[in-house]
């Protein structure tokens, strides 16, 4: 008996491992362990068997039934599970990736680091009126800035702005006081174009009005802003400038970020880099916003987003930041 | 501007406590920006005073001498110099056997045979003239033997300041300004200058102002009896060191009282001067410069003149005939002031900017013009002991610049500095600078020195910064804004172009560029395209102002046409319609010919998603009426949303395609991001869906002739209940794949209400003349 039963799930095995259909296998479900199976008659005739036997084989016999059944059902789980799709899964494609402009993907940067300062951001218009981008900020008629050869003027009495500043007294006239807005944008200077030199660039404007506004804060804006940008600790220190629209004027110098400070080629051995026009607000600049200089105070920042993404970015020629050229602009992946 | 430390230095009390090679990093950040800082003298040594006590031809050379030269020493010391001017008597600088000059090493040594011991030198191989005629010439009275640096001011620190940051600070100009910046930083003493006064016992000048809006003030001298001999030479070091040429005593001393008061100055040989007016010139008129270039002047070119000849350009340059000559023994010394914005123009019209019209233009002190002309004669005086002034000081000075007052109450200035300052500290700072200070109980009353108040200083905020910077910047530390918790967002503009520019980045593997607001105008022709636009004045080229961002653009299409076959680019850019800024937003697709059926209808999906995503809106494609001449007649679309227009679909038109690559294929949206911002996002709500599950049902249908807008109106008046939406999957040749969503709220559908659904479609489909696969 014990040889009958093993020569069963012998010749079982054997014909499950050629069997390759589903259907084929649930034949042989019918034929080895059906009603009409071997093995059904084999545990039909315990009943015949003497008490004994039963004993002997009664266990065995079922026990060899319940393992032919989960040999075939095995089988069935295995063809089931068996992947009949066939391809090459060596084949590794390059991805296609999209780009943003690198004066994009730094001006939200920074403008997401201002905003955490609890600045809003707003824009303003590229061709601007004198009013704005002279007369209200404080320059004059016979201001040197003024002059033909520095400024797009049109046919039309309108000039294409040459700073972010005319956000100024937009932002003020909208908005009124107190205020803290950024206002990144494109400017033009009318210049002859080089590896260091474009006619249409980028600049970020900042100003903060509130009252009893200080020079402080102003530090305080300027470096952590600098720090965050480029995830260093820098310092900065403020040198007397002179911009019509502040008083008093700062330039405000950033740590050489080469040489940490010691004094390198790029910042001319001074340890310092100039980076950021900036002063307090003056009120002639405040009182065109509509603003009383008496309640208020205020400062204002301005500096090239267009240089310091060249800084960031290390790119040597300003000219292909106009260029369109997907084969470098493709390099600025989605931060 | 270069300056001079040893000039510093005559103007300050116990100048020896500063440090001058360190204090200019202060000086940075007190006043203005120090781009450089010199050390002078330091390219010899062991040069000394020496004496040529016998002069002989050298045997083997035809321009070269053997030299004795009494340096000190017991004997006197052979040399041989190759130098015109030598002779006997002479006294030299002369460099010993073991001194260096530019890091080499003097030794002896034979030249054509004959041993040189040492060197006698130029000012140019001293490095302090460029003077390379001859080997110096000191004077008599020089004691032989003695360091030469003892007797001439060879060494010295020479500091370049940036102009740029003078702008604004016409007193800056001159070293006597700097001086005062230096004592008002290390709290030291400036000394008065030595002047001339001079008595007005004798004649005035002839000399007329007609428009005192453009000259302020004309100062005239004539002095007689001078020799216009050679200028002295610490003041000739002086003068090279800061980066002027030394021509005569008399042009020199006028260098140099510009370069020591900013002052500019000029010296007419009095032998021409007849009278003197200042006024404008003749549109037209030509007039030489001492340069000897002949000028072009115009009607607002503001001119000295003499008599009714012109007699030099104001404030920037004189003329030939009225030069200071070496016969010259009479002068007439002009030291005036003019109208900033006048000499600047001037300057600017005539491509010629001079150290004088660069002070000018800053708007200099009208009332420095006397001092200088007392101090030049003090200093003339010293050269000529028997010189004679010959007429008064004569001074045409119409108005007057008087000193004024600003009142600067303690409490702004608190405000500013975000601390409070001792009355002391305050009086003491501004009393440096020269302002002079009254302490009020609130208030401090400031008189503002005439030096100051031509340009800088006019408001409180001015003295402020005046105060802040010698209190010292580096002393404010970083403070935080103060708390504001009000939620705030004024504008969403640069947001929403951020979202849109990532999203066509990401999803769809755009590229964003960046072009120019002008058209490039070259490219336009190519196209045959005319634009009319708001132009740039004074250019011919790239002048017209874009109003199509995507033409604009399509010179970045060409230029990677060179590289690429197809490719997807976007801009968010300005154009100028209608006299106004608009912010458009432009997305190009540029492909192979064949593809453009492909690109095409991607641009469509584009612009359903960004307004799909972002806005939550649904955009329909109406017919273009070609508004534009260079986009394909038939391929036009208008893009609405909510039934407005709010952008067009094109496809650049085949001639002008070919123009930027051949065989390609051009598909541009532009939509009004004006607008975009405008739209409000449709609010998003959660819709009841049915517990019952859906049934899709998809049909084939064969369009002859007609378009999926065709098939569409049939599609659309097509009804059933059971219909919750349809839409069209895929298309192959003329076949049409349409899905149906079928369902119901209360109930599974039973398959006799499909398949009455499905006879009722096929029969609709039929009745309409369209062909369906059953």
């Amino acid at each position: 008996m014990e040889e009958k039963l093993t020569k069963l799930k012998e010749e079982l095995t054997s014909v499950l491992a050629t069997a390759t259909k589903e259907a084929d296998i649930l034949n042989i479900k019918s034929s080895y362990v059906g009603k009409k199976s071997e093995i059904a008659g084999i545990l039909s005739s315990l009943k015949d068997m003497s008490i004994e036997d039963k004993k002997k084989y009664g266990s065995l016999i079922n026990n060899t039934k319940k393992e032919m059944e989960t040999m075939i059902n095995d089988r069935l789980e295995e063809l089931e599970n068996k992947s009949n799709i066939n391809f090459d899964s060596t084949i590794n494609y390059e991805v296609e990736t999209g780009s943003l402009h690198p004066i994009t993907i730094i001006g939200k940067e920074i403008t997401d680091i201002l905003k955490r300062m609890g600045f809003s951001v707003v824009t303003g218009p590229e061709m601007e009126s004198e009013y704005y981008n002279f007369e209200a900020l404080n320059v004059p008629k016979d201001h040197p800035a003024r002059d033909m050869q520095d400024t797009y003027f049109l046919d039309n009495g309108m000039l294409l702005r040459t700073q972010t500043s005319d956000n100024q007294i937009h932002a003020m006239e909208n908005f009124g006081a107190p205020l803290r807005i950024c206002a990144p944008g494109r400017v033009f200077r009318n210049e002859d174009l080089d590896a260091n030199h474009e006619n249409t660039f980028f600049q970020i404007e900042g100003m903060v009005i509130d009252k009893s506004v200080t020079i402080e804060n102003l530090l305080y804006v300027m470096q952590n802003l600098l720090k965050e940008i480029f995830h260093e600790d820098v310092r900065v220190r403020l040198r007397p400038g002179f911009f019509p629209f502040t008083e008093p004027s700062y330039e405000m110098d950033m740590s050489c970020l080469i040489c940490g400070g010691k004094g390198c080629p790029t910042c001319k051995n001074s340890g310092w880099i100039e980076m950021v026009g900036s002063g307090m607000i003056h009120p002639n600049v405040l009182r065109a916003g509509g603003i009383d200089p008496n309640e208020y105070t205020g400062f204002a920042f301005g500096f090239g987003l267009t240089r310091l993404a060249m800084m960031k970015y290390k790119i040597n020629d300003i000219r292909v930041l106009n260029s369109g050229d997907i084969r470098y602009l493709s390099e600025f992946k989605i931060d | 501007m270069l300056i001079s430390c040893n000039k510093l230095k005559s103007h300050i009390k116990n100048p020896e406590d500063i440090d001058w090679l360190n204090i200019w990093d202060t000086f940075t950040l007190r006043t203005a920006e120090v781009e450089n800082v010199e050390v002078k003298g330091n390219k010899f040594d062991n040069v000394v005073i020496a004496k040529i006590v016998e002069c002989t031809d050298h045997p083997d050379s035809d321009h070269m001498h053997v030299l004795k030269v009494d340096c000190g020493e017991t004997e006197p010391i052979q040399v041989v110099c190759g130098a015109p001017n030598v002779r006997v008597g002479l006294k030299t600088a002369y460099i010993k056997v073991g001194g260096h000059i530019d890091g080499a090493e003097i030794k002896a040594r034979p030249l054509r045979g004959i041993v040189s011991n040492g060197m006698c030198c130029s000012g140019r191989e001293l490095g302090i003239s460029d003077n390379h005629d001859g080997i110096i010439e000191l004077p008599d009275d020089f004691p032989v033997g003695e360091d030469i640096k003892k007797y001439l001011p060879i060494d010295d620190i020479i500091v370049e300041i940036d102009n740029k940051s003078l702008t604004n600070r016409p007193d800056l100009w001159g070293h006597y300004g700097i001086a005062r910046e230096i004592c008002a930083i290390t709290n030291h003493e400036l000394l008065p200058l030595d002047i001339l006064e001079i008595a007005n016992n004798k004649e005035d000048l002839s000399i007329v102002i007609k428009d005192d809006n453009l000259c302020y003030r004309y100062t005239g001298l004539k002095i007689e009896n001078i020799k216009n001999n050679e200028t002295p030479l610490d003041m000739q070091i002086f003068l090279y060191y800061v980066g002027m040429r030394s021509i005569s005593l008399l042009v020199d001393l006028t260098n140099y009282l510009m370069m020591e008061l900013g002052q500019p100055m000029h010296a007419f040989d009095a032998r021409v001067v007849k009278n003197i007016e200042v006024g404008l010139a003749n549109e037209g008129d030509t007039y030489t410069t001492l340069d000897g270039e002949k000028r072009k002047l115009s009607s607002d070119t503001l001119m000295i003149k003499n008599g009714n000849e012109y007699f030099g350009i104001a404030g920037v340059m004189g003329g030939l005939d009225s030069e200071i000559l070496p016969d010259t023994t009479s002068v007439f010394i002009e030291s005036a002031c003019f109208n900033a914005a006048s000499i600047r123009r001037s300057a600017a019209r005539l491509g010629l900017r001079t150290e004088a019209s660069a002070r000018y233009e800053k708007s200099l002190d009208p009332n420095m013009t006397d001092l200088a002309i007392k101090r030049l004669a003090y200093l003339l005086k010293q050269q000529n002991p028997d010189m004679i002034i010959a007429s008064n000081l004569t001074d045409v000075y119409p108005k007057v610049l008087k000193e004024g007052n600003i009142i600067l109450d303690k409490k702004t200035l608190e405000i500013y500095m975000g601390r409070v300052l001792e009355d002391e500290t305050v009086v003491s700072i501004l009393e440096k600078l020269g302002f002079k200070v009254t302490v009020e109980k609130d208030y401090y009353d400031v008189v503002v020195p005439t030096f100051r108040a031509t340009k800088d200083i006019k408001i409180k905020e001015d003295l402020i910064e005046e105060i802040a910077r010698i209190y010292g910047l580096e002393n404010f530390a970083p403070k935080p804004l103060k708390l504001d918790l009000t939620v705030k967002e004024l504008e969403t503009t640069y947001n929403e172009e951020y979202e849109v520019k990532r999203l066509l980045a990401t999803k769809y593997d755009m590229h964003e560029v960046h072009s120019y607001i002008w058209y490039d105008t070259e490219l336009l022709k190519e196209l045959n395209i005319e634009k009319k636009n708001v132009s740039l004045l004074g250019k011919d080229t790239n002048n017209i102002l874009r109003d199509d961002l995507s033409l604009s653009l399509m010179n970045i299409v060409k230029e990677n046409f060179k590289n690429k076959g197809e490719f997807k680019l976007f801009e968010i850019g300005t154009v100028i319609q209608n006299n106004e800024n608009k912010r458009m937003l432009s997305i190009i697709l540029a492909d192979h010919e064949k593809n453009l059926e492909s690109i095409y209808l991607e641009a469509k999906k584009i612009v359903k998603y960004i307004f799909r995503v972002l806005k939550n809106k649904e955009v329909t494609f109406t017919e273009n009426v070609n508004e534009l001449a260079y986009y394909d007649e038939s391929l036009g679309k208008i893009i609405n949303v909510d039934n407005n227009r709010i952008g067009v679909l094109n496809v650049l038109k085949k001639t002008c395609t070919n123009k930027l690559s051949k065989k390609k294929c051009v598909v541009t949206v532009d939509i009004d991001f004006d607008k975009y911002v405008a739209l409000k996002e449709e609010e998003m709500v959660a819709k009841e869906i049915s517990k019952y599950p859906e049934v899709e049902l998809d049909y084939t249908i064969i369009l002859e002739n007609k378009k999926y807008k065709d098939l569409k109106e049939v599609l659309d008046t097509f009804m059933s209940k059971l219909i919750r939406s349809y839409r069209l999957v895929e298309v192959y040749e003329n076949k049409y794949l349409i899905r149906y969503t079928l369902g119901s709220d209360n109930k599974t559908l039973e398959q006799k209400e499909l398949q009455t659904f499905k006879e009722r479609f096929i029969k609709h489909i039929k009745d309409h003349g369209l062909n369906i696969i059953e």
